[in-house]
């Protein structure tokens, strides 16, 4: 008997042990991806800079040419992709795992499109700009959420309804979004193509700020909960049995995810799929070794970025980073509605 | 080896929203013995034990675990005490055996606290006692459905509490993996003095393998005591609304019910 379990002991911790060493090694690949990711995008564009002076713009010297292109053009740029992608994809996964169905990301069930709403509303009609339009995008996108949580309250909430009359409400709201565009004629294209499918075209570093403070601020507590959220993918009932407060955690949740998902949302639009995308992505690469948060916030950021660059540079003519995210989620989303439509599939 | 604890019901009453389900209980649970709450589909069964383990609110009266309600408890105190293993847990998808064994231990951690060789030996011991050791690397999604039902009783057990609820354990199981399960939570009955409250569909294996039975009706307690006392075919007429005959079973000498119907009678024709 002891030397069986000793032996259990061993397999324990032996496999324990493996799958914390698999999801660090796993995850310094991501972070090295997203590095190289970045450095490339600072070094290439329309011209080339060598790495040197990417480096030397960056601890502040003064390059000429370089200190335009990299540090004014292509730095605000990248870091606004690597943190918005990172919110997209952090906020995506925590609704993902908590409602334990992929379907039920914030830009599927409309979380997205009316935080994006809200910020055509305010710069639009309002007139208003910077960090108001952050904030009044967080309260729109809580209220949204709070509305399809409401609607599809019935003795617990269902996945399946929340999901459908989140697809409803989302409906909606591009609707109204078209329409308050339509009604701004003064409105350039390009600034409507942001609320449509979200851009980072002339990204800057001020406006970087606002999703940096959303994402330590909520990410972090986020991460803080991360354990009591993956318990819920066990199911509510198992979750409180093993001492979660069910109710409180999905609130936290909720503000959280919609917090740095409207404040990154009002800085850049909807980047189409994102959210969606990052967590399924992070899902299959991470398996079952460990937490999904970190890697999907890394994974929307890998996409956020590389989706940009393709935009800018490897297609025919200019397009915004969600034309190029949207051409990505749209057959994965076909493909979800196919699979859950058979088994109920989980994330 | 566990403590004994009081599991108490006073005055229960519960219900979602407004329908009323659990109308009025009073109970206590023997400490360290096994008890099977069955009845008719509908009799309020799995309501009595979701509200046992605090899922569900009663609208009136308490219950209290050693003197304090259990509604009122700090739960991650309370999980440590008090263990459940729901109708229909979901496994995550991909997860490993090992892993999700592991998950019982959340109740032992807070925000900060690191995972120590405790945790690794808790969880080595419940997957030993369930015989689940061999799987540890597999996938539950791969698993028979006994063998699956053997790891959620094994997560349960890594929880190490001395109190366990089943919400009906052997409910699509096959025969002889129902025989196991039960015979599995006699040992640990047994072996650790865990007390254990479930609920059972199958009348005949709840008497066999129960100390106590509860029989429940329209949401009240009908009759409460050893199997032996309280299982006659009044008691089935009562709350199955079912004419039976009760005869000795002959592997158990516990009482067995053996219902009678409309056709198929030896006297008929």
């Amino acid at each position: 008997m002891t030397a069986h379990m000793d032996n259990s002991l061993m397999k324990v911790r032996r496999g324990r042990l493996k799958r914390a060493r698999s999801w660090r090694a796993l995850l310094a690949i991501f972070v090295f991806i997203l590095a190289a990711g970045f450095a490339l995008t600072l070094m290439l564009g329309q011209s080339f800079t060598p790495l040197q002076e990417v480096l030397r713009v960056l601890l502040g010297e003064n390059v000429p040419g370089a200190s335009f292109t990299v540090g004014q053009l292509r730095l605000p740029r990248a870091l606004l992709c690597i943190l918005a992608g990172c919110c997209f994809g952090l906020g995506g996964v925590a609704f993902q795992i908590m409602l334990r169905n992929p379907l039920a990301s914030p830009d599927i069930i409309g979380v997205s499109g009316g935080a994006s709403a809200a910020a055509v509303f305010a710069i639009v009609v309002l007139q208003m700009d910077g960090v108001a339009v952050s904030i009044f995008s967080v309260f729109v996108g809580l209220g949204v959420a709070l509305l399809v949580y409401g609607f599809s309250y019935r003795n617990g909430v269902a996945g399946t309804r929340l999901i459908l009359i989140g697809i409803g409400v989302s409906a909606m709201i591009e609707s109204f979004i078209a329409y308050i565009l339509a009604r701004a004629p003064s409105w350039d294209l390009q600034e409507a193509m942001r609320w449509l499918t979200g851009s980072v075209n002339s990204a800057q570093l001020s406006q970087a700020l606002p999703v940096l403070i959303a994402l330590l601020v909520f990410g972090g507590i986020l991460l803080c909960r991360a354990r009591d959220l993956e318990a819920l993918r066990l199911g509510d009932d198992t979750a409180a049995a093993l001492g979660v407060r069910v109710g409180v955690t999905r609130i936290t949740v909720i503000v959280c995810a919609v917090g740095m998902i409207a404040v990154a949302t009002a800085v850049t639009g909807p980047i189409a799929f994102v959210a969606f995308l990052s967590g399924p992505i992070a899902a299959r690469i991470i398996g079952s070794n460990g937490s999904l948060l970190i890697p999907s916030a890394l994974v929307g950021a890998c996409l956020v970025l590389v989706g940009d660059y393709i935009g800018q540079f490897l297609l025919p003519s200019r397009y915004p980073v969600g034309v190029v995210t949207g051409a990505l989620g749209a057959p994965y989303l076909i493909y979800l509605i196919v699979r859950v439509n058979r088994n109920g599939g989980s994330l | 080896m566990t403590a004994a604890h009081s599991l108490v019901v006073e005055d229960l009453s519960a219900g979602y929203g407004e329908r009323t389900i659990l109308d009025d209980l009073d109970l206590s649970f023997a400490a360290g013995r096994i008890t099977s709450i069955v009845g008719a589909n509908g009799c309020g069964k799995s309501t009595l034990l979701r509200t046992l383990a605090r899922l569900l609110a009663p609208s009136a009266g308490q219950v209290l675990l050693d003197g304090k309600s259990v509604h009122r408890s700090p739960t991650r105190v309370l999980a440590r005490t008090l263990g459940l293993l729901p109708q229909s847990p979901v496994a995550p998808e991909g997860i490993t055996v090992a892993d999700l064994v592991s998950r019982g231990r959340h109740p032992h951690h807070g925000l900060i606290s690191r995972w120590n060789s405790h945790d690794d030996a808790a969880i080595a011991k419940a997957l030993e006692v369930t015989q689940t050791t061999d799987l540890a690397d597999r996938e539950v999604d791969a698993l028979s459905g006994g063998q699956r039902q053997r790891v959620w009783i094994a997560m349960a057990l890594a929880q190490e509490t001395d109190i366990l609820l089943l919400d009906e354990p052997t409910t699509f199981l096959d025969v002889s993996h129902q025989v196991e399960v039960l015979d599995l939570l006699t040992d640990l009955n047994h072996q650790r003095g865990i007390t254990v409250v479930m609920v059972l569909h199958d009348l005949n294996l709840a008497a066999r393998y129960s100390d106590q039975l509860v029989a429940m009706t329209g949401g009240k307690l009908y009759a409460h005591g050893e199997p032996n006392s309280i299982l006659n075919e009044e008691m089935i007429q009562s709350v199955f609304g079912l004419r039976s005959q009760v005869i000795p079973d002959p592997i158990s000498s516990k009482p067995m019910m053996l219902p009678i119907g409309r056709h198929r009678l030896a006297s008929e024709r």
